[in-house]
């Protein structure tokens, strides 16, 4: 079965970017030639608040070792308060997988605005790092889920 | 129970609780309070109760007001009452407690529509698993009605979600039976809102002041149902966490969605995991066995309990009736419960404690959820 060694474990790791923001600052960072781990599969979003709980849910059981959602920084999203609703439903899945213990460290929410392609390759090389230091999704070893 | 009322009327008991809350009802009909009165009946067949919307006196007489057992969550039976909105007739819905919170949560989701609507409640006893109700009806009622007219409300026949209710007493209703502490054959009306206090005005009934020996019994059996709360909580605990104890407890789960048809919250016409978008096709199922050398079917049956959670734990108002659907006997009420008074917690939320208290899922602060961290603190600034 699936037993992947720590060391040479290549996380998977899926982010949710919203169109307006961190999928612009994605742009950016390719564009100014920043280091960023390969680890990350975009899927862009229209916002933040597109994100519903099911969608990170199937990713999440689909195999995913991380999850990133990440939008326009409080005050700044497109529709004016998509991200705010974004970080209730993310704290709502959160307590959930927390209170079931299922790895709630995989999923993470960040803001990034379009002009922050620095910080958008900080957060995914941090958030690739600890992945790679949790180690795989253990959906990936159970035959059964 | 939501705040402690002041004021309640005296009434004295005639034919037992039931009895007197149906003589209730009786006048109320007669003077026109209301014009129908949606009350559990005892199905022809005698083995279960459905939900009837009475608009003749005499059909009262076969109605019982204190059910044994919840068949359909009576916030099912007002959704399909109001969700075309309230019309033109004024109607009393008699019920548990817990059908109250979640008549509220869904009128709050737009879901019913209490406009017309008089919520009437009483301290509720707890009621029993279906199961062993249909096994022996008439034994059951027995049990059942010797509880109720008990002096003390033990747990030793009560379902297992009743056993850690502590919201038994007093919902944001419109009128109140005070069961509890009764003195010289007597129980309290209590009305919960302006609505229900002109009813009791419009039927010329009478305040009394002193519900303080109410309230002390409802106050010791709050205390002791939040400890058998926070009893089970803790058995709950060890069975839903990490992966494998999860996949343990759902482990006999057929996917059949019972517990989501019978749920009054869910209350989606067309729920995203009985969807097409939902099922993924061959090629995908394959594709997620490449990793971990084989899958289960019915698929995702964690990824649905998850999901159910994740969408409406926040409205949770732990009734019971998912566990009574479950064919499998998994203790969904139990788990669900738990996991709602965690995510219910976080937002300092109580599903279906108050018509006011917007939903957690549709208001946001600007300030808030602080805690949640960032992966970078300071913004790095611009390039
Ligand atoms: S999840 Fe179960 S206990 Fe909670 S409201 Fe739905 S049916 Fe009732
Ligand atoms: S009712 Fe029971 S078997 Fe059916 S989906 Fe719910 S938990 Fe699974
Ligand atoms: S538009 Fe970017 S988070 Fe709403």
């Amino acid at each position: 079965m699936g037993e992947v060694k720590i060391n040479n474990f290549k996380p998977k790791i899926v982010g949710y970017l919203c169109n307006w923001c961190t999928y612009a600052a994605a742009d950016l960072a390719g564009a100014s030639r920043l280091d960023i781990k390969p680890s990350i599969n975009v899927i862009r979003v229209m916002c933040s608040s597109r994100i519903d709980q099911n969608l990170i849910l199937t990713t999440f059981f689909g195999g995913a070792d991380g999850i990133l959602i990440a939008g326009c920084h409080p005050g700044d999203c497109h529709y004016d308060k998509g991200n705010y609703y974004a970080r209730r439903r993310y704290a709502l899945l959160k307590k959930v997988l927390e209170t079931l213990k299922l790895d709630p460290e995989r999923l993470q929410l960040s803001w990034i605005s379009a002009a922050e392609g620095k910080r958008y390759a900080t957060v995914v090389n941090e958030f690739t790092e600890r992945i790679r230091k949790l180690g795989p999704n253990p959906i990936n070893n159970n035959s059964y889920f | 129970m939501n705040i402690v009322p002041n004021r309640g009327a005296k009434i004295s008991v005639k034919n037992g609780f039931r009895g007197t809350i149906l003589e209730f009802l009786r006048n109320s009909l007669e003077k026109g309070c209301f014009d129908g009165i949606l009350i559990p009946m005892r199905v022809p067949a005698d083995d279960s109760y459905a939900w009837v919307l009475v608009r003749d006196k005499p059909f009262l007489d076969n109605a019982n007001p204190i059910a044994p057992i919840v068949s359909v969550q009576g916030a099912k039976a007002l959704t399909s009452l109001t969700r075309k909105g309230g019309g033109n007739f004024n109607v009393a819905a008699i019920m548990k407690p817990c059908d109250i919170r979640a008549s509220i949560e869904l009128s709050k989701l737009k879901q019913v529509n209490l406009e017309k609507i008089t919520l009437i409640s009483y301290d509720c006893p707890g009621t029993l698993e279906m199961s062993n109700y249909i096994e022996n009806p008439e034994e059951s009622e027995k049990i059942f009605g010797s509880l109720l007219d008990g002096d003390v409300w033990d747990d030793k026949f009560t379902k297992p979600i009743c056993q850690i209710c502590d919201n038994f007493s007093f919902p944001a209703c419109d009128l109140h039976f005070a069961l509890l502490g009764t003195e010289n054959g007597s129980i309290y009306l209590i009305p919960g809102t302006e609505k229900g206090e002109n009813i009791l005005d419009d039927l010329g009934i009478e305040y009394s002041e002193d519900l303080s020996n109410w309230e002390k019994k409802v106050i010791e059996l709050i205390k002791k149902k939040e400890k058998q709360k926070a009893e089970k909580f803790e058995l709950v605990k060890p069975t839903v966490e990490g992966f494998d104890n999860l996949l343990k407890t759902f482990a006999n789960c057929i996917g059949c969605h019972n517990c989501q048809s019978a749920c009054p919250i869910c209350y989606c016409r067309q729920c995203y995991f009985d969807s097409e978008v939902s099922k993924p096709n061959s090629d995908f199922i394959l594709l997620r066995t490449s990793k971990r050398g084989g899958i289960s079917f019915p698929l995702d049956r964690i990824m649905f309990h998850t999901g159910r959670m994740s969408h409406m734990s926040l409205s949770c108002v732990s009734c019971g009736v998912c566990t009574d659907a479950c064919p499998v006997s998994i203790p969904v009420a139990d788990i669900f419960s738990y996991v709602a008074d965690k995510t219910q917690r976080t937002f300092e939320y109580k599903a279906g404690n108050s018509t006011e208290e917007p939903l957690p899922m549709r208001e946001y602060r600007f300030d808030e959820l602080l805690e949640i961290k960032e992966l970078v603190k300071d913004a790095d600034g611009q390039d």
